[in-house]
């Protein structure tokens, strides 16, 4: 099942995997004791000690995860198995962090860490997308995910982070836009109004975008790859926001407007500080709830960690499709049966779905007016990754290894369905899957969610929906409920 | 050989099963510590308890989901713990053997019962070996331990198995001791293994889920040990 090109040429597929992407600066030497310090100042101030402890106890290394790992059963490799690859962290921890394995280590002359293995660890690590598939496969409860994470963790206060992410995440944190795409704030802006003319045009609506007002209920971030590439799914947010009755109730601030949150993907103190610039915004503002735009890792770094990075106080987290579903099921909005009427498939973004937060959501609405409505198999918690998740699909330089290995799957799921319009609530997921569509042929379009709410939304001739405060307490999301994400 | 029997089956059993059940018990209160460490460290205290323990019972008895991925390792090895957990428990002679060493007993399991059992441990831990080492993904993750903690099993069951049967080829005596000591070894090993997963088991998912609530200055001062200071990214 190897891959036989890495049979011929063993020399050189071992150099061409051995860094699957960019990385800013040449890796220095030393690098044993560098990821050994590292790994010690982690576990003494996070959480992952008591993790790793009981990991490195329970791990019985019967690879049922390779069967729900979507890269294992593209490879057929085994060093693609979820378990292997956690190992390459258990098994430094085991001999460096624990007595027992001390002991063994001096006993069977085991040398421990080699610079070997952090080279197989950073190209292993990377090529995992994280989408925590194989923990629902796993008798034990492993999270493979999670392990995935702390490894990327070490390896990035070595100064080893793909590039592409590392630079997005400096403009973000320490640019002047303060966010990932550099888009200046009158630039957002600009774009807004220029929206707010195509949507007067397409609706006949005064649909606004408001900027910066004080005291609303939502503030939105969205991807801010959304105001680049995706002004449907914008005027799609704007439309249902303003036909639920709340125009004046939301605003996007021009201080931070991005939902992005690579930290998600590989470092808890940049997770903390990009959670921490919501935050402040939304606390400029006076907000009361952050809305989210249609993107997995953006919505679920926020509903999982700003009780974190608040002083353990929740600011209620909505994602704009459980808005978009509340308005419809208090009949707030209204959608055009007759607008969609080609075949339609709905894919499941990881970081939405696998915990099960929202899967129901975004198919009762699709399925409230799309006549021909098919699921991919398998769907919601159990869905594929698209093969872009855990920040890869940012990286150009692994577009291949996106298409051939991990995306293939998926790939073949939505050409099974038939479907001629493949949903994907998810800046990460659209992206991907636009390229696995024009890779493989597909005959499909892909969009978000909002973008075919666009098409179908439709307004009363006068329109009096401004009763907003009142009449959405009555199906309140239920934000604080615990929920795994 | 008698006396040696005594020895294995009454104080050296006992020693075994004294350092299995302190061993587990330490590692139970180690992991009941971290957690209670993790849920002080964080700052977030809203937890799904209920799916959390819903989740870890459904995967005590996971027979809905056995026949999704792997059906061949997940259903041997789904047998291979039923029948490991019954048999050594529930057979009229160890039960014997209970009440001997620590004086109590309970009603036992018919003999046909546990010989299938046996059995089907047997058959199971022969196809789980069988996995490991011919499907070539597996064999790449497992190492010494993986095969031997089986092996050690499928023997002491067949020693049982075989030691008072006619057609023993080795005295009863002699097969008896060789199944009691291996059986005092993997009770000795229980706490340094991955066996102990019989105990920790259903603290791992509360374990993995309360991971993902971070003590919020954790990060900041990870990167401050190591390099003195927030470097700019």
């Amino acid at each position: 099942m190897a891959n036989p090109a890495a049979a011929a040429a063993p020399e050189q597929s071992a150099k061409a995997k051995k860094y699957p992407y960019y990385i800013e600066k040449p890796l220095e030497e030393g690098r044993v004791k560098q990821f050994l310090d590292i790994f010690a100042a982690i576990l003494r101030h996070s959480n992952y000690k008591p993790l790793l402890d009981i990991y490195s106890r329970v791990v019985t290394r019967c690879a049922r995860c390779a069967g729900g790992c979507q890269i294992y059963q593209a490879t057929g490799d085994p060093e693609d198995i979820p378990c292997y690859r956690s190992n390459l962290l258990l098994g430094v921890y085991r001999r460096h962090f624990t007595l027992g394995g001390w002991l063994r280590g001096r006993i069977l002359g085991d040398p421990g860490l080699q610079e070997s293995t952090i080279d197989e660890m950073l190209d292993a690590f990377y090529h995992c997308t994280g989408c925590r598939r194989c923990n629902l496969e796993c008798p034990m409860g492993l999270d493979h995910g999670l392990v995935m994470r702390l490894a990327r963790n070490i390896l990035s206060e070595m100064g080893i982070v793909p590039k592409a992410l590392l630079v997005s995440v400096r403009e973000q944190l320490q640019g002047k836009t303060a966010n990932t795409s550099a888009i200046p704030a009158p630039a957002m802006m600009d774009t807004c109004e220029f929206l707010e003319e195509e949507l007067a045009d397409l609706t006949g609506q005064k649909i606004h975008f408001p900027i910066d007002r004080e005291d609303v209920e939502y503030v939105f971030f969205p991807a801010v790859s959304d105001y680049l590439l995706e002004p449907d799914t914008l005027m799609g947010n704007a439309a249902v926001l303003y036909a639920a009755g709340d125009q004046d109730n939301w605003t996007i601030g021009t201080k931070y407007f991005d939902g992005i949150n690579y930290g998600l993907f590989y470092n808890d103190a940049i997770l903390g500080r990009i959670v921490e610039k919501e935050i402040a915004e939304v606390r400029r503002l006076r907000g009361k709830k952050i809305l989210i735009g249609e993107c997995g890792h953006a919505s679920r770094s926020a509903k999982a960690f700003v009780p974190t990075f608040n002083g353990g106080e929740a600011i209620p987290v909505v994602s704009i499709q459980e808005y978009t579903f509340n308005a419809l099921e208090q009949g707030k909005i209204t959608l055009d049966p007759n607008a969609v009427t080609e075949t339609v498939t709905y894919h499941d973004p990881c970081n939405l779905a696998r915990s099960g937060w929202i899967v129901e959501q975004p198919r009762k609405i699709l399925k409230s007016f799309v006549k021909n409505f098919v699921e991919m198999e398998p769907h919601g918690a159990e869905n594929y990754c698209c093969g872009g998740g855990g920040g890869t699909v940012s990286l150009d330089e692994v577009h291949d290894y996106r298409m051939k290995v991990v995306g293939k799957i998926k790939a073949e799921q939505m050409r099974a369905t038939g479907a001629e319009i493949i949903v994907a609530p998810c800046a990460n997921c659209k992206k991907q899957l636009k390229e696995l569509v024009d890779y493989y042929k597909i005959p499909a379009t892909v969009v978000g969610l909002h973008d075919l709410i666009l098409r179908a939304i439709r307004f009363p001739e006068k329109n009096g929906a401004a009763t907003s405060e009142e009449t959405y307490e009555a199906g309140e999301i239920k934000e604080n409920s615990p929920v795994s994400v | 050989m008698h006396d040696m029997l005594q020895f294995a089956r009454g104080p050296l059993f006992r020693l075994a099963f004294l350092v299995m059940a302190l061993g587990l018990l330490r590692l139970v209160i180690l992991a009941l510590w971290g957690i209670g460490q993790m849920i002080y460290r964080a700052r977030d205290h809203n937890n799904p308890y209920s799916k959390i323990v819903k989740t870890t019972l459904t995967w005590l008895i996971p027979i809905q989901r056995l026949h999704r991925i792997r059906p061949w390792l997940s259903y041997s090895s789904f047998l291979f713990h039923m029948g490991l957990i019954v048999t050594p428990i529930f057979l009229l002679d160890h039960i014997h053997l209970w009440r001997a060493s620590i004086g109590i007993s309970w009603p036992g399991i018919p003999k046909t019962a546990a010989d299938a059992l046996t059995l089907l441990v047997l058959a199971a831990g022969i196809l789980l070996i069988g996995i490991r080492i011919f499907n070539p993904y597996t064999r790449r993750v497992s190492g010494f331990m993986d095969y031997f903690l089986v092996l050690l099993i499928l023997f002491i069951f067949s020693t049982g198995f075989i030691a008072s049967r006619p057609y023993n080829p080795i005295p009863y005596e002699t097969s008896m001791l060789i199944h009691v000591l291996s059986a005092d070894l993997i009770l000795l090993l229980a706490p340094f293994t991955k066996i102990a997963h019989c105990v920790l088991f259903p603290l791992v998912r509360m374990t993995s889920e309360l991971a993902w609530k971070f003590p919020p200055e954790a990060g900041k001062d990870a990167a401050i040990q190591v390099h003195g200071e927030v470097k700019p990214i």
